[in-house]
């Protein structure tokens, strides 16, 4: 039973610290630099050609 | 052949299977979308045909109005060098929406030589990585300059790299404390599990030390700062926020740490809580500021850092701009912004000063006229006489204010301060007798914390910020801008509206209500007019030149136009001297004007070869909901003002429509402001509301300045309130949401306090042990928050 506790906390403060590095890293980055781009730019289509074909094959 | 396979819009070739046809002006049109083609219909609706006669076939924007040449050597300096590349911070004027930001993109990567680009959307910023052996930062500029968008290097100053700085930590903190909280909860949950249900001896003292653990880091290093302030209160004898958020927090950490050496319960998980809701508050709040300051930073940079003075012997030289003096004489071409103000010593140009008035259309500027600092000069090079040095130029004096308004304390923490300065000591007081009291009782100390933990300010500190970031996010959902929780507060007490005119309550943009020819048809007078208008971008030539559209007249040019400012303007049609102006004007030219007043805003009286022909009124229509708003406005117990600076026949006439009894014309900037003023020093609490920048002063000095919004820049920075969308409804709604805020905090205060009423007693008398005395500090905690969120359904109506 103890344990079970005590390995399950070491893996969730395992999981938890993991989570936390890439928070720091991802800041470090500047990955939170931009919070608004990003919603925008999900809607933009990287390859126009792959755009077109599947505009082609919409069309009946 | 080849031009009808070319879009008329956006000539390029259209594609076979792509082709849109159309019919306008009974011409066979050809279009390669119907984005073109409604693009086309839009400017063909504005009256702006002549765009496709002006614009160079090769870009597709006009010609010369973004054609502004960049300075090598000065950009050399903002080149920051990499590895085997290098880098350059450009902020980017013109970016509009998300598609600018794909465009930029997509642009700078087809550009040989660049490895990466990069636009942040919330600061306009590009960063753009490339190679320099391949290509030159002037060339990257001019390839965004070809497109429409205006390029300045960017620098960072001291400033905003300890701004950045703050922010990064601040999000360090807050990552560390949300981690560490959310793992100590897991651990308090099993406590509290135990509490109710048993639990054996070891397992509570192994989970115990583990959230000691946990906790210790989010009370020293996530809580830094709030014990920092803490510290600087108490040495300055100034109690404030921060103490009481590090006693709260503090004590229920100590008292947990003396509990786990008596077998009692542990209450780390509330001195984590405190710690991590307050820092995602001031993550939030660090979120707006920055936005805003990103506001002033587009805002001084709009002046360039260049400029090229005129020596006295003709020579020119690139200069700082910072180095100009009054008197100076600097030479500013097609493309460029003005970097000061000044009065034009020779040459003439269009300008373009939405960034400054709102006014979208440009105006033009001849010898003597005012230049602003940062507005676009258009179409020709002129020189320039500096009147301001660049640090008392409009766009610095304007920057300076928004800043000034940014460092004002909200309302929140002065409440919370001023609360804290009675409360605190109160609370340590109650906390030192409590332990007196019971002293000798093994309970003593416990009860004397529980006090401190129960006073905990949480529902107290979360009352005003909560409702004002409801308030504000909802308020933002229909483009309604508050600056600040300061301002929200202001607004819930007016007792005074002031109107500007044009703009404000009419719609800005004058329509042709009537035409009276002398002999002919309307159509012939309306014809005659715009032959001589149709140079002319002033207001009243384009509403003019609408109703042609309108009614589907067509025109001729007249050759050899000539404005004469303030009067109208003298054209050779068809070799006779076609005059069009005011009343004045034509009297002037000997011409026999007919009495009697059209009954409208304004006039244009057309004579042709010396004989009159007629006249033409406009108006300024009001906006469709101004009366329907002035009368809420009434309703609701305001007193109304107009302030305008249009002659007194029209301000009565508008007066009377709204029943506005309050009203002044003729007035300067500066006079506005007196008046404001006047009614300030008398008791009312007035909010001005205005567009352009030559409301901008009395905006200032009037409690709540509002702006309805015509452009998103600048005229916006010298306002408290901003309607991002030019609807007056807004402004009643405004108001609304500002008054039932008002009444949500103080709902929450009352809550918040007579939680405390009741709990500092119950606790100081030993009836209540910590664990209800830290629920019942939840419990009031989401009561205030839930009361908060109720702002979120308040409609729009």
């Amino acid at each position: 039973m103890l344990t079970s506790i005590l390995l399950l906390i070491f893996l969730s403060f395992c999981i938890g610290t993991g989570v936390w590095l890439f928070f720091l890293y991802s800041v470090k980055k500047g990955e939170f630099d931009d919070i608004e781009g990003p919603k925008y730019r999900m809607l933009d289509d990287e390859d126009d050609n792959q755009q077109r074909t599947d505009d082609e094959r919409n069309i009946p | 052949m080849k031009d009808t396979d070319l879009c008329t819009h956006c000539d390029l070739p259209i594609p076979p299977n792509d082709l849109v046809t159309d019919e306008i002006d009974g011409l066979q049109l050809r279009f390669c979308c119907h984005g073109c083609r409604g693009a086309y219909r839009i400017i063909r609706g504005a009256g702006l045909t002549s765009f496709y006669q002006r614009r160079d076939r090769q870009s597709g924007t006009l010609k010369d109005a973004y054609g502004s040449r960049f300075d090598a050597e000065y950009l050399q300096r903002f080149v920051h060098a990499r590895e085997n590349s290098a880098e350059i911070n450009l902020i980017v004027d013109g970016i509009r929406c998300a598609s600018c930001i794909w465009l930029i993109e997509h642009i700078l990567l087809q550009e040989q030589g660049v490895r990466s680009a990069r636009v942040n959307f919330a600061t306009h910023r590009v960063l753009i990585e490339f190679d320099s052996g391949a290509t030159t930062p002037a060339q990257l500029c001019t390839k965004l300059t070809d497109i429409g968008y205006l390029p300045r290097p960017f620098s960072h100053d001291e400033l905003q790299r300890s701004a950045e700085q703050e922010r990064r930590s601040l999000m360090y903190r807050f990552g560390t404390a949300a981690f560490l909280s959310m793992q100590l909860m897991g651990f308090s949950l099993a406590l509290y599990g135990g509490y109710f249900q048993g639990i054996d001896p070891f397992t509570r003292k192994l989970l115990q030390i583990f959230s000691a653990i946990v906790t210790t880091p989010v009370v020293f290093y996530s809580g830094f700062p709030f014990l920092q302030g803490a510290w600087y209160s108490l040495r300055n004898r100034l109690p404030n926020m921060d103490l009481l958020i590090a006693l709260g927090s503090l004590s229920a950490y100590g008292y947990s740490l003396y509990a786990m050496t008596t077998e009692a319960e542990v209450y780390f998980d509330t001195a984590a809580m405190i710690i991590t809701l307050i820092l995602a508050g001031r993550l939030f709040e660090s979120g707006a500021r920055r936005k805003a300051s990103a506001g002033v930073d587009r805002l001084l940079q709009l002046a360039p850092a260049r400029s090229r003075q005129i020596l006295a012997d003709g020579s020119d030289v690139s200069v700082d701009s910072s180095q100009l003096n009054p008197g100076d004489l600097i030479m500013v071409q097609a493309g460029e912004r003005f970097p000061t103000d000044g009065l034009i010593a020779s040459g003439s140009t269009e300008v373009d000063e939405s960034a400054v008035t709102g006014e979208s259309l440009p105006v033009l500027r001849e010898p003597g006229s005012v230049i602003t600092s940062g507005t676009l000069n258009l179409s020709g090079s002129v020189s320039v006489e500096v009147t301001a040095a660049a640090a008392d130029s409009f766009v610095a004096r304007v920057a300076g204010l928004v800043e000034q308004a940014q460092v004002r304390k909200a309302p929140v923490q002065r409440l919370a301060d001023r609360v804290a300065t009675l409360f605190i000591p109160f609370v340590i007081l109650v906390a030192l007798a409590t332990y007196l009291f019971w002293l000798g009782q093994p309970e003593a100390l416990m009860h004397a914390i529980t006090v401190l933990v129960v006073a905990c300010p949480c529902a107290l500190g979360l009352a005003t910020p909560t409702a004002v970031m409801v308030a504000t996010g909802r308020a933002a959902e229909s483009g309604i801008l508050f600056r600040g929780g300061d301002v929200l507060e202001a607004c819930a007490d007016l007792t005074k509206i002031a109107f500007d005119k044009t703009g404000t309550l009419t719609c800005g943009k004058p329509q042709v209500v009537s035409v009276k020819p002398v002999s002919g048809s309307e159509a012939e007078l309306l014809q005659l007019a715009a032959a001589a208008e149709s140079c002319s971008n002033h207001p009243l030539a384009l509403g003019l030149i609408a109703e042609l559209e309108r009614r589907e007249l067509t025109y001729q040019k007249a050759s050899a136009s000539t404005t004469i400012a303030g009067r109208g303007i003298e054209a050779n049609a068809a070799g006779a001297i076609l005059l069009a102006g005011s009343r004045r004007f034509l009297i002037e030219r000997s011409i026999a004007v007919p009495d009697g007043h059209a009954g409208a805003g304004s006039e244009i009286h057309i004579a042709l070869a010396g004989r009159y022909c007629g006249v033409i009124a406009l108006e300024d229509r009001l906006r469709e909901n101004a009366k329907e708003v002035v009368n809420r406005l009434k309703r609701h117990g305001y007193a109304t003002l107009l302030l305008t600076g249009d002659n007194p026949e029209t301000a009565a006439r508008i007066a009377n429509t709204l029943e506005i009894v309050d009203w002044q014309a003729e007035l300067t900037p500066g006079e506005k402001t007196r008046l404001i003023e006047a009614a300030l020093n008398s008791g009312d609490r007035v909010m001005m509301v205005g567009d352009g920048i030559n409301d901008a002063p009395a905006l200032t000095s009037a409690t709540v300045g509002c702006a309805l919004a015509g452009s998103i820049d600048i005229a916006v920075e010298s306002a408290d309130l901003i309607l991002a969308r030019p609807n007056l409804a807004h402004l009643a709604f405004a108001l609304k949401l500002a008054r039932r805020s008002l009444t949500i905090i103080r709902q929450n205060l009352l809550w918040a306090f007579s939680y405390n009423l009741v709990a500092i007693p119950l606790a100081a008398s030993g009836k209540l042990l910590p664990a209800y005395g830290a629920a019942a500090m939840a419990i009031s905690s989401i009561c205030v928050v839930t009361n908060s969120l109720r702002l979120k359904n308040t409609r729009e109506d």
